[in-house]
């Protein structure tokens, strides 16, 4: 009885420790490694054929990669705001698939057809209890570009990027002011035939 | 018997303790909290809007900007690159950015950053003497000499002056009321002030703000199509590129 009773509270102990040191492992798996980790990855794939293959062929890739980091359906969300709620389930699908695609495929074209961008990251600074924000410079060319991340302690995800600022614009917003005068004298339908028509474009 | 029961005491106050850590360490958020908090609103400067009375204008000048941009400054952009090396072209760009050093020196003393106005002048006089007239950005290595860039319609704005009403300019793009008339006051102390205002004076000093602008296309231009390219509409997306661009400045 007394040694199972020690024996009890040894295990309890040692399983308590390693909560504790499975939590400060979890608190020291800085936000900050993993994004940097992300976006080298999303350079390896996009530098990996000299530009050859094109972002069709490694749409897959680039969106796995970014998935760690990245919640594209807060970010797509977000930016919408209010006219979220205008949309139907499908149109909701569409429209956050469309603008992913369109999005991406944009502006990894100019990092994909330009020399390999240099990135140096700040430590991250709390914007509260539960969002930080991580400052980054991207050098490409001899020229410097500050961009800043925003990111979340989203349950069941861990820290993700919810809004990423280019020179201080915070992207979301930015669309946010776009989507709101298109829903001024537009419908869901027309945005959805817009995105079609955009993504068309790029890709020719 | 009592000396077990305090093993497990202690055990057990451990256990509170090590829940109570993983508590504080793990204040997550759910997603669709993150989706309907609104706290762009807490946001001022993703938030600030310029009022734009002439959108119609506007529009059209930004259309007749976007045909220029995408059939004559890109095509030639593309040539220019290929004829003019990297290294060139950058000392180039050095050479007019230590030029615009009045600009920058008075918008920061309007604003009474006297610390950046002498920073300032330390990069202009370590660029123009080691750095061959400023074609070499030497003061790049010195991290005192290299201030953030001020001008004269941010110092309006942190005096409060509002944007006033949103300016889209044939060729030279968005502008506002207030920081059109910070570039006139640029014109004053800039050693190469708008070629329109400059055509009786000096052919010279138009052709050096052409190659000023000609020579800063390749850095705008694919950054300019990402932007448009990626955008529902456009116009709003450089509008409001610009204001919170000039907000972020003001707050700097």
């Amino acid at each position: 009885m007394t040694t199972n009773l020690l024996r009890l509270s040894i295990t309890t102990l040692a399983f308590a420790f390693a909560s504790f040191a499975s939590v400060s492992a979890a608190d020291s798996d800085n936000p900050k490694d993993a994004l940097e980790s992300t976006i080298h990855e999303l350079l390896d794939v996009l530098h990996a054929d000299n530009g050859s293959l094109s972002f069709t062929d490694k749409r897959e890739q680039i969106v796995s990669i970014l998935d760690e980091s990245f919640s594209f359906d807060v970010i797509i969300q977000r930016a919408l705001g209010r006219n979220w709620a205008k949309l139907d389930s499908d149109q909701k699908r569409q429209v956050t698939l469309l603008i992913t695609d369109l999005v991406l495929k944009t502006y990894t074209r100019e990092l994909q057809n330009g020399p390999r961008p240099t990135l140096s990251f700040s430590e991250p600074e709390a914007l509260s209890k539960s969002k930080i924000e991580i400052d980054s410079k991207v050098k490409v060319n001899g020229s410097d570009v500050n961009l800043t991340y925003r990111l979340a302690n989203i349950k069941d995800r861990g820290w993700q990027v919810y809004d990423v600022l280019v020179e201080n614009v915070s992207m979301v917003s930015n669309y946010r002011k776009q989507f709101d005068e298109h829903f001024q004298k537009k419908t869901a339908q027309d945005l959805i035939e817009l995105l079609r028509n955009k993504l068309n474009k790029v890709h020719s | 018997m009592i000396s077990h029961i305090r093993v497990a005491a202690a055990t057990a106050s451990i256990l509170a303790l090590v829940a109570s850590v993983s508590l504080q360490a793990q204040d997550f958020i759910d997603a669709d909290d993150l989706m309907e908090i609104d706290d762009l609103l807490d946001d001022e400067t993703s938030n600030e809007t310029i009022a734009d009375p002439f959108e119609d204008i506007n529009r059209a000048i930004f259309g007749f900007n976007n045909a220029v941009y995408k059939n004559v400054f890109q095509p030639f952009t593309r040539q220019y690159v290929r004829i003019v090396p990297k290294e060139p072209r950058k000392g180039l760009s050095n050479f007019f950015d230590n030029l615009g050093y009045p600009i920058r020196l008075t918008g920061n003393v309007l604003q009474f950053k006297f610390g950046r106005a002498s920073q300032e002048t330390g990069r202009f006089l370590v660029n123009t003497t080691a750095g061959l007239a400023g074609f070499m950005d030497a003061a790049k290595e010195f991290e005192n000499l290299n201030p953030p860039k001020e001008d004269i319609g941010q110092a309006l704005g942190v005096w409060g002056v509002k944007h006033g009403f949103y300016i889209v300019l044939p060729f030279a793009g968005p502008t506002s009321l207030r920081d059109f008339v910070g570039r006139l006051g640029g014109r004053v102390v800039d050693p190469i002030p708008e070629p329109w205002s400059q055509l009786d004076e000096s052919e010279d000093r138009l052709d050096l703000q052409i190659v000023d602008t000609v020579n800063d296309l390749p850095e705008i231009i694919d950054l300019y199509n990402s932007i448009t390219d990626s955008a529902i509409d456009p116009y709003i997306a450089v509008r409001d590129g610009y204001t919170q661009l000039r907000a972020g400045k003001v707050k700097e």
